[in-house]
């Protein structure tokens, strides 16, 4: 990987980071629904309303509030929660360890699972097997993450009592523990998606001509599957589990919601009940930055895996 | 061994095997669709009571003859309240769809056939819409206009048509430099009836078959908002509505949460099996 890719990938991102900066922005302050009178409701008087509006910064023109909205994102401010009176910034870097920690968890646990998998299903193809894990998988992918969460947290942690209801753990080894059913509930369509992508990357590689060299070669069964095929199968499963990062954050909204975990997914959720409007334009903001973020590292590990990538 | 190290005859049998399977499991996605259309178009006829109504006589009852999904704690019918959700679960597919589809397919044709800065313009669009988690942007816009079904459906709308046009664009761009494409231009034809009339109909197929999957994307989100309290707002019977109003009932009354869920998954196979048969019938005839 050339340095001038790095460099031209890296300014790329700034561009991005704007424009993410002005969609958040556009979104909580032009959209019909005015926050000041969400938060007090319809029978606010005036006065409440404009104190309100004083202390938001919501009287003044919206350009100009778009500048302080910018000056005060790169001092690291992003307004304070209205409904727990802390800072945004604060309130973000306290949780998002524990969702950055369960994604993390999940994306790991769906390799695990899609890897072997798709290795069976495409060295069987079309036999028993084959269609035993692709009808599992297609299952997968149209049950929804709530739902497979519920399902599991009932079988595993509420009959069963092997795993903890929810929460989250103090230690390294108790916060795996804890999050071992909501990174498998996660992890679980993520996986769908790889394992087809995968199957149908190794199968269209088993038929390249180098392969049947290495194997001409005399090379060794496994030598040949790890080193020729899974490694430039694995290219175009890199970009799509980029790709699916956003899916992954947003489930896990989702997930943090039905176990209990102090994640921003929950926070997030928390804040739309609570109509905490900043707390809301901030997560966005962050998980949005978060998400352009792991495209430039996968564009990176693509262009590592194959540099044919960088030279485009 | 691979299939080009077959003997051609029996490359032939597998591709025949192969055929039947995709033909059966489009049958089976059809006969899902259609009971599902006939619940949603007709629930009055198929729920044997009203999703609705309250029955003190009989809650938490599990699965019996007289109510084959059990009742709720309110002792409505969980059966006749999967039933009737199928409307509005099916409401979401199409209704979360339909502006994508049409608006996402002419920007996407236009872009595509036109290029220059307007490509330059859209492919910057793209990329920003894609950093947005889905899910997390739907939320947003959801969490400032207020929970609800519309919203909800403006939402979606609002960032679902970007991948409809992204995928027009890629194909009209290929179809561009078709022989076809350079008759109609010889044969003097305007821009617009080049685009709809020759370039439309022979790039839509895998708009189709990703407008199926979306459907299915949509009935896990519609669903999933739903049992967050942002989608349909109960009573409304709605699967993942259901599925919240049985979660904490999850071990003594499990059938409350099980079986909308069922029909949830027996939805997304629907969409994905018409969508992979429809793929294959047309790849097939290419």
């Amino acid at each position: 990987m050339s340095l001038n890719y790095l460099v031209i990938r890296l300014a790329q991102i700034l561009p991005t980071f704007f424009l993410i900066m002005v969609i958040v922005f556009v979104l909580v302050h032009l959209l019909p629904g005015d926050p000041t009178s969400a938060l007090l409701g319809i029978r606010a008087t005036d006065e409440a309303v404009n104190r309100i509006n004083e202390q938001l910064g919501l009287n003044r023109p919206i350009p100009v509030q778009f500048l302080f909205f910018l000056r005060n994102f790169f001092q690291g401010d992003l307004g304070d929660s209205i409904v727990l009176k802390v800072s945004v910034t604060s309130l973000i870097i306290s949780r998002l360890p524990v969702t950055l920690f369960l994604t993390a968890f999940a994306a790991i646990l769906a390799v695990l699972l899609a890897v072997p998998m798709a290795m069976l299903a495409a060295l069987r193809r079309d036999s028993a097997v084959d269609g035993a894990i692709r009808t599992g998988f297609q299952i997968g992918l149209s049950m929804p993450v709530f739902y497979i969460g519920i399902v599991l947290l009932t079988f595993f942690a509420a009959r069963l009592r092997w795993f903890p209801v929810g929460g989250f753990g103090t230690t390294f080894g108790e916060d795996l523990y804890h999050l071992f059913l909501p990174a498998l509930t996660l992890a679980f369509s993520l996986s769908a998606v790889l394992m087809r992508n995968l199957r149908n990357g190794i199968i269209e590689v088993l038929n390249a001509e180098y392969v049947d060299f290495a194997r001409a070669k005399g090379l060794r069964n496994r030598l040949v599957l790890g080193r020729h095929v899974l490694r430039n199968a694995l290219i175009a499963t890199v970009a799509l589990f980029g790709l699916n990062i956003g899916t992954l954050l947003g489930g896990a909204v989702i997930t943090e919601s039905v176990f209990a975990i102090p994640g921003v997914g929950r926070l997030m959720i928390d804040s739309i009940y609570g109509r905490d409007y900043p707390v809301i334009q901030g997560l966005t903001l962050t998980l949005a930055i978060l998400v352009s973020l792991v495209f430039l590292v996968t564009d990176l590990v693509q262009a590592f895996l194959d540099p044919r990538i960088a030279r485009r | 061994m691979t299939a080009a190290a077959l003997p051609p005859g029996i490359l032939g049998q597998r591709r025949i095997r192969r055929m039947g399977r995709g033909r059966k499991s489009l049958y089976i996605g059809i006969a899902i669709m259609l009971v599902m259309l006939v619940c949603a178009f007709f629930p009055e006829f198929v729920a044997p009571y009203d999703p609705l109504a309250f029955d003190y006589n009989a809650i938490m009852h599990p699965p019996s003859l007289a109510h084959p999904f059990g009742t709720d704690n309110f002792g409505r019918d969980v059966l006749s309240r999967v039933i009737w959700a199928t409307r509005i679960d099916m409401q979401i597919a199409i209704f979360c769809t339909l502006f994508p589809l049409f608006f996402g397919t002419l920007v996407g044709a236009i872009v595509g056939y036109r290029s220059g800065w307007l490509e330059a313009v859209f492919g910057r669009l793209v990329d920003l819409t894609i950093t947005f988690p889905f899910l997390v942007i739907v939320i947003a816009i959801v969490a400032v206009l207020g929970p609800g079904l519309l919203n909800m459906y403006i939402a979606v709308s609002a960032v679902g048509w970007v991948f409809y046009a992204q995928l027009m664009r890629a194909d009209v761009q290929v179809q561009r430099q078709s022989e076809y494409v350079a008759a109609a231009k010889v044969l003097g034809y305007g821009e617009a009836r080049i685009i709809f009339r020759h370039l439309l109909p022979n790039a839509i197929t895998p708009i189709i078959v990703y407008w199926m999957t979306d459907m299915a994307l949509d009935i896990l989100l519609g669903s999933s908002l739903g049992y967050l309290g942002l989608g349909a707002q109960p009573p409304t019977a709605e699967w993942g509505v259901i599925i919240a109003d049985g979660k904490n009932f999850m071990s003594t009354a499990w059938w409350i949460s099980v079986f909308p869920g069922i029909a949830i998954v027996l939805a997304g196979v629907g969409f994905s099996l018409v969508g992979d048969g429809i793929a294959d019938i047309f790849r097939r005839r290419r």
